[in-house]
């Protein structure tokens, strides 16, 4: 009788141990995975987004740069980097999207759609030349949402 | 004052835990299971906030697709969806019924948005649903759309109004559509901290579940093993039986019958129960009854042991379910009683049994008879010469002796027959159901079975029975009378030569009742005081003075009057009566003695004479007995003289050695030793000188025929010449006239007594005599006139 009821307590206590682990993984799971690069570029650049509108510097220094990119809503927004050609950005057959797959080979980079009051980081190696900063989510850019950027 | 606790092995700190996990169990479970609903619930709502979101983008394409067909003259009807678009982003953002819309026949009832990014989404959406309907309904005016003031903060560059339009209707299907997907993402956001919650929950529920299955098995384990322990460290033991079979023993039954848990269990137990006690012990495992029985149970060692049981029925109790027996090991106990029980009904010397068992079993022997008329048989057997075996060789032999006359007796007396010792050497059996042929067949085996010599401490020993027989017939009858009349039977036997056997008969008791009856009155008389002592003086013949006195006991019986010492004195020596009365003589007569020497009655040198029977020297104890005596009286060693017969001293063998010693040593101490009857016996004259002899007293037979007896005469003179050659006193003993006085004179006699100088008379009589004290006239007359 003994001997069982040591074997149930030492059973008990496995389990115990075990679910334990099991739920603090399942906790620790539901983290955000990623981190920073360890590099971290020289220049920095503050962009504020907004129903309809992009706030940047207007001028920057070619090479590393990163733009910290804070969403003020309401709405969702992302952030595409283009360097400018001499003719316009071409749209999509809507009329009302940027065409990207056209720009693709001049494409700086760009961050996926953010929530509102979020704040996020792109970092670009910008050569000297004109760039444009936009939000292509649908009428964003026709609804005002572009900004010329001169990297010098 | 603080009452004492009750005893509450439940009552103790687990059962707290117990209580205190439980309740948190209750509490996170029913957490868990409100907010599982609150999240349904919510999920549900959700849903439904959803699908108007996600609708207000549809809307707002087929508002422009409206707005350019009205204006292209196509029956349209933009009013209406925009008055939808306005009234679902409405109703989104405060709450409401949501409209119903074409292909959507439910009217959707929605909560206001709380989620305050959600709420910012749909404020978004109001201004720009506001600012594509205003711009739509002024491009269906006509008018120009560049003016309109945009409240959703857009910076429309477009001059095409359409354009302007379809750019409206885009931010404004988009908005909705990110509300959406906000909405949803709020959704998936709280469906996973549900989940969470859940998983937390469902954890803590299941360590506190693993805790309150540890508590409860350290608590059951607690009391279990508290119970064991008084189970266990009981001296009591416990037993349950379950369908008539052993489903649990305490460790104390199995150290009380040294045996193995395994072959009590089931149906073990019952085969080591005695056999007489099975029929109750099974009954008693299947019912419950008797609730107190005693059982006997064989241990390892073969011993039976008595367990005194108390049963108790717990079978409707659901914690038992069966008969709890609790017993204790009485096996001392019991034993005890019955050493006790055997030991007041049987004769520690033998082991038969004794008078008092002997008599309740006649007395229900008789009881039986009554009923039956059966006849019956009681035989009384007294061995013949054992008291000399017993004076002689003294009572260790005499002992063995017992034991093995008993044994033989019982070797030929049936089981069922009772073998009782009654004292001394005094033999009973009770034959039951016995006639007359059978009870004198039964006697002849008794007499024969020691017929045989028997070896006693490297000696052979013979003794032989006298058997008394009483045949009773059947009917009424007294265990008294029987036990009398068989003691008459039984002294005829003996006066027919002993080794023999006789029936009782009427005629009998006439004979041999009288002697019976004398010794019982004999024994009363001495414990009563009726029997006295006078004096009877011995006179010097030289100095003619009275120089001591002789004791002789006397006996004046209420019913039989003055009793002579010739009947009551061998009767007393027979029955073993002579040693109290050999105790009173010497007692009394040194009292007396000594009272006399404090009144100054006596002279120097006077010596008071007290006979001794040969049955109390070989009985031992007489140095002892005189010594405690004289202190107690004060009387001198040297004014007590012991008169002992020739016969007395010449047993041999260490009784005779003893006898010896003792007088050795009264005689060395002062007290006077002399030979009565002298002449009588067979004594030798080396014998004669190994004892501490003063005096020789000339039998009185030989006296009274000096004077016309050559032989006598020329007897006395040898026994006067030899006497005076060993440097002894003579004295001569029955004088009754002045020619016996002369003869004895003549012989040389030293000492004389008698008649012709006094009778025996009580101590306050001879006072007269002693103090007349001179006897100069009677001895120097001449022998006519003396």
């Amino acid at each position: 009788m003994r001997r069982i009821n040591a074997r149930i307590g030492t059973c008990c206590a496995l389990i115990g141990v075990a679910l334990l682990c099991l739920s603090a993984g399942a906790l620790s799971g539901c983290g955000v995975a990623g981190s920073a690069g360890a590099h971290t570029p020289v220049q920095t650049a503050q962009v504020a987004e907004r129903d309809f509108h992009i706030k940047a510097p207007s001028e920057l220094k070619a090479g590393e740069v990163r733009l910290s990119v804070y969403n003020e809503g309401p709405d969702q927004h992302e952030l595409i980097v283009v360097r400018a050609g001499a003719k316009p950005l071409p749209f999509r057959r809507d009329g009302l999207t940027i065409d990207e797959d056209a720009v693709e080979s001049s494409k700086a980079g760009g961050l996926e759609p953010g929530a509102a009051k979020s704040r996020r980081t792109l970092d670009l190696d910008l050569r000297p030349g004109r760039y444009v900063l936009f939000c292509n989510m649908y009428g964003h850019f026709l609804g005002g949402m572009h900004r010329q950027l001169v990297v010098r | 004052m603080h009452a004492t606790p009750a005893f509450r092995p439940f009552h103790s700190r687990g059962r707290r835990t117990i209580i205190a996990i439980l309740l948190t169990f209750a509490v996170v479970s029913t957490g868990s299971v409100l907010l599982s609903i609150r999240a349904t619930a919510r999920s549900q709502h959700r849903a439904a906030v959803l699908e108007v979101a996600a609708r207000q983008r549809t809307l707002a394409e087929r508002y422009v697709k409206e707005v350019l067909l009205a204006r292209s003259g196509v029956t349209a009807d933009p009013g209406t969806t925009g008055t939808l678009l306005t009234r679902s982003a409405d109703v989104l953002l405060g709450g409401g019924v949501a409209p119903e819309v074409e292909g959507d026949d439910d009217e959707t009832d929605l909560t206001a948005e709380t989620d305050r990014t959600v709420r910012a989404q749909l404020e978004q959406q109001q201004r720009l649903v506001h600012d594509l309907t205003v711009t739509g309904n002024a491009l269906l005016a006509g008018k120009p759309v560049s003016g309109i003031k945009l409240e959703a903060d857009e910076h429309v560059t477009a001059s095409d109004p359409v354009q302007r339009l379809r750019i409206l209707a885009a931010l404004t299907a988009n908005v909705a559509l990110n509300a959406a997907r906000t909405i949803a993402l709020t959704s998936d956001r709280n469906v996973n901290h549900l989940i969470k919650l859940q998983v937390t929950v469902g954890v803590v529920g299941l360590l506190l579940s693993l805790l309150l299955a540890w508590a409860l098995i350290a608590a059951t384990r607690r009391q279990t093993a508290h119970f064991r322990s008084l189970v266990t460290s009981s001296t009591d033991l416990v037993m349950v039986f379950r369908g008539g079979r052993c489903r649990y023993l305490s460790q104390s039954v199995l150290q009380t019958l040294g045996r193995r848990e395994s072959e009590l269990l089931d149906e073990g137990f019952q085969s080591f129960i005695h056999p007489d006690d099975r029929a109750l012990a099974a009954t008693m495992q299947s019912t419950g009854e008797p609730s107190e029985l005693v059982l006997r149970v064989v241990n390892r060692f073969d011993e039976w042991r008595h367990l005194d049981a108390h049963v108790t029925d717990l079978r409707a109790d659901r914690q038992v379910r069966g008969i709890v027996v609790n017993a204790r090991d009485v096996t001392e106990r019991v034993r005890l009683e019955e050493e006790l029980t055997r030991q007041a009904f049987h004769d520690g010397l033998t082991g038969l049994a004794n008078r008092a068992l002997f008599r309740d079993r006649l007395d229900q022997a008789l009881a039986r008879s009554v009923r039956s008329q059966e006849s019956m048989a009681v035989l009384l057997v007294d061995l013949d010469g054992f008291k000399q075996v017993n004076d002689t060789l003294g009572h260790d032999v005499g002992d063995q002796m017992l034991q093995g006359v008993a044994r033989r007796f019982d070797e030929v007396v049936r089981p069922a027959d009772t073998l009782a010792r009654l004292g001394g050497d005094e033999f009973a059996l009770l034959l039951d159901g016995a006639g007359e042929a059978q009870a004198e067949a039964v006697a002849r085996r008794l007499i024969e079975s020691v017929a045989q010599p028997m070896q006693v401490d490297e000696r052979e020993l013979s003794v032989s029975a006298s058997v008394g027989v009483v045949v009773h017939s059947g009917g009424h009858g007294e265990s008294d009378e029987l036990i009398r009349h068989a003691d008459i039977a039984m002294y005829a036997a003996k006066d027919a030569g002993g080794a023999t056997h006789r029936i009782f008969r009427a005629a009998m008791a006439q004979e041999f009742g009288e002697q019976l009856d004398l010794e019982r009155e004999l024994r009363n008389g001495i414990e009563r005081g009726e029997l006295t002592l006078h004096y009877q003086p011995e006179v010097d013949l030289a100095t003619r003075r009275v120089v001591g006195v002789e004791a002789l006991v006397r006996w004046n019986s209420p019913r039989r009057g003055v009793v002579s010492p010739g009947d009551f004195i061998p009767l007393a020596e027979a029955t073993g009566l002579i040693l109290p009365l050999g105790e009173l003589v010497l007692t009394q007569a040194c009292r007396q003695a000594a009272e006399w020497r404090r009144d100054g009655l006596v002279p120097q040198g006077f010596v008071t004479w007290v006979n001794l029977s040969g049955r109390q020297l070989s009985a031992g104890g007489v140095c002892e007995l005189v010594r405690r005596t004289l202190i107690e009286t004060g009387l001198p060693a040297s004014g007590l003289g012991l008169e002992v017969t020739e016969t007395a001293l010449v047993p041999d063998g260490p009784a005779g050695e003893r006898a010896r010693a003792e007088l050795q040593e009264l005689h060395d101490e002062g007290v006077h030793i002399a030979i009565d009857d002298f002449g009588t016996g067979f004594s030798s004259l080396g014998q004669l000188r190994r004892f501490p002899i003063d005096v020789i007293k000339v039998d009185r037979s030989f006296v009274q025929g000096i004077e016309h007896d050559a032989r006598d005469a020329a007897i006395t003179a040898n026994l006067v010449t030899l006497a005076h050659a060993l440097g002894l006193v003579a004295i001569a003993e029955g004088i009754e006239s002045g020619g016996q006085l002369a003869s004895v004179r003549e012989l040389g006699c030293d000492l004389a007594q008698g008649f012709l100088f006094a009778r025996p008379v009580p101590a306050d009589e001879l006072s007269q005599v002693l103090a007349d004290g001179d006897f100069s006239a009677l001895i120097d007359a001449p022998p006519a006139l003396a």
